[in-house]
């Protein structure tokens, strides 16, 4: 009897596990710049993602443009104000650390703005440092933590520095999930945001900067 | 296959990342987002070459089947409704094959009308699906409390030591359903029907009551009617990413078979999971047998569990999408 409960047990807990695991919908390919300021103080983190096919053709939906197919930074003016407004919710899925102490960054400097090219939408935005800070190893880590949206490392040219010629930088890509992280991840309803596990950072993608 | 909500990080919509994962979850993940990056490919190829459209089907058909296996709180609501009502696999087949249409035609009437007709933006259907959906986990939650109203009530009944066969009959039931039974019967609509009674075996042969109405095989469609569009009626969308995408391409009836696909390839999963479940439920209750009194007590007490877990589903989507909504602003 109690074998038989277990084995019950075993069944629906597979049946109501299997619920979970939102998949992606949003890819996004970045390219970063590390904006630092003459006298060595990283200033800002200047983003430039790309959105993936079909999401930058799903966001333009039912958008105005005088030329059918294409649209101008005027006229995507208003959704990039939607987009920057609503990753705030998300910490711009940006967090940095400077010499191990967390960093914090402040909303996106106007001037923000998003292109269409070739059907694809980019969304460019600079995330200002709250102080400006010097850091003999400084680390900027992208990621969703909710793992809802797939970040990933233009192939070409995916970080840069910009006047920090002391510095070096070093772009690190996200490691393999372990099965039994897989495994509590597909545990997480998809409907809902996984606030207490923050996968992301695992997985993330990761700049590292050593200076002198 | 109701993906993310359509919300969220960029003001539009939200998904899940797909990390090359190990394990049969990631796999899952790896293999639905693989399938579903190769549909906007196969879309635009179906513009060119009408055979590519074939490919996409194959292709639309595998999303489907691994989307139900990873996301949507369908499966799980329709399995705990299956378990809590006793209901046949066939009828899981077929609640799972409706509701995945439902869903289907959902998106592409949202996508049809909203961007097709009236040239909505992405915004303002995401603010449709959001609507749908919190009718959707509020039906959900209503479903589930009934059941649980009722289940419930029979397992305190018979924890309190009450004769199951006295039961009044504590059936999911419609409201007309009343006069065909008096307080007389001896029926009891939520037990399990796997003969762990021998006074009732004859008269339980079959899953559900043998009303005359039900015989028929419209009764517990009514009854499954609710499940349905509570579980089909919010779109999946990524269905509707993939409708506007092939509109945008000139080739929305191209999206439609897609959206139609999909929703079969999600029937496979989620009916394939809901016969497990019913499975489970058969395999209990002919273990039941070996205890009849703790037997009946242990069917009820999971009927009662099925449906506080559909309450809970529902309450936990709900109170999900409060919170999304309210950070969303």
């Amino acid at each position: 009897m109690i074998a038989s409960v277990r084995i019950l047990v075993a069944v629906l807990t597979l049946v109501l596990a299997g619920i979970a695991n939102a998949h992606p919908h949003v890819w996004v390919t970045m390219h970063t710049d590390l904006v630092y300021a003459p006298d060595g103080r990283i200033t800002g983190i200047r983003h430039a993602w790309s959105f993936d096919d079909m999401f930058s053709t799903f966001a333009t939906q039912g958008l105005e443009s005088k030329e059918k197919g294409k649209f101008t930074r005027e006229e995507l003016a208003p959704l990039a104000k939607v987009n920057v407004e609503s990753l705030k919710e998300y910490d711009y899925f940006t967090y940095a650390t400077a010499d191990g102490a967390k960093v914090e960054l402040t909303d996106p400097a106007p001037g923000y703005w998003l292109d269409y090219a070739d059907q694809v939408l980019t969304l460019n935005f600079t995330l200002p440092f709250k102080t400006p800070v010097k850091a003999k190893e400084l680390k900027i880590e992208i990621y969703d933590p909710t793992i809802f949206v797939d970040f990933s490392f233009a192939k070409q040219n995916p970080a840069q520095l910009v006047g920090a010629p002391k510095c070096k930088l070093n772009v690190q890509l996200p490691r393999e999930m372990t099965f039994a992280e897989s495994k509590r991840l597909s545990e997480i309803p998809a409907d809902q945001k996984n606030t207490t596990m923050a996968w992301g950072a695992q997985f993330s993608n990761k700049l590292v900067v050593h200076c002198p | 296959m109701s993906g993310a909500a359509l919300a969220q990080p960029f003001g539009v919509t939200r998904g899940a990342s797909s990390y090359d994962v190990g394990g049969f979850a990631g796999w899952i993940l790896a293999k639905q987002a693989e399938f579903y990056r190769m549909l906007s490919g196969l879309i635009r190829a179906a513009k060119a070459d009408g055979s590519a459209a074939y490919t996409l089907l194959g292709i639309s058909f595998l999303y489907g089947v691994f989307h139900a296996a990873g996301p949507g709180h369908g499966k799980a609501v329709i399995s705990s409704y299956l378990v809590a009502n006793d209901e046949t696999w066939r009828r899981g087949i077929f609640l799972s094959f409706a509701s995945a249409m439902l869903q289907a035609f959902m998106a592409i009437a949202i996508v049809g009308i909203a961007a097709a007709l009236l040239g909505a933006t992405a915004k303002a259907m995401g603010d449709t699906v959001r609507v749908i959906e919190i009718v959707s986990y509020a039906l959900i939650m209503l479903i589930g409390l009934r059941l649980f109203w009722v289940k419930g009530r029979a397992f305190l009944r018979l924890l309190r030591g009450e004769k199951p066969a006295h039961h009044v009959h504590d059936h999911n039931h419609n409201h007309h359903h009343h006069h065909t039974h008096g307080g007389a019967h001896h029926y009891n609509h939520a037990h399990s029907h796997h003969h762990e009674h021998e006074d009732e075996a004859s008269a339980w042969g079959h899953t559900h009551a043998p009303e005359p109405q039900e015989l028929t095989g419209r009764h517990w469609l009514r009854r499954g009617l609710a499940a349905i569009v509570a579980v089909g009626l919010r779109p999946c969308s990524g269905a509707i990413i993939v409708l506007v995408f092939a509109l945008a391409q000139g080739l929305f009836w191209v999206g439609v078979a897609s959206t139609f696909v999909m929703g079969l390839g999600t029937t496979i999963t989620v009916a394939a999971i809901a016969t497990l479940a019913v499975g489970a439920r058969g395999l209990a209750g002919r273990l039941a047998l070996a205890k009849p009194g703790a037997g009946i007590l242990l069917m009820r007490g999971l009927e009662t569990a099925a449906a506080l877990v559909i309450v809970l589903f529902g309450a936990a989507l709900l109170t999900g999408y409060m919170v999304s909504e309210r950070l969303m602003g």
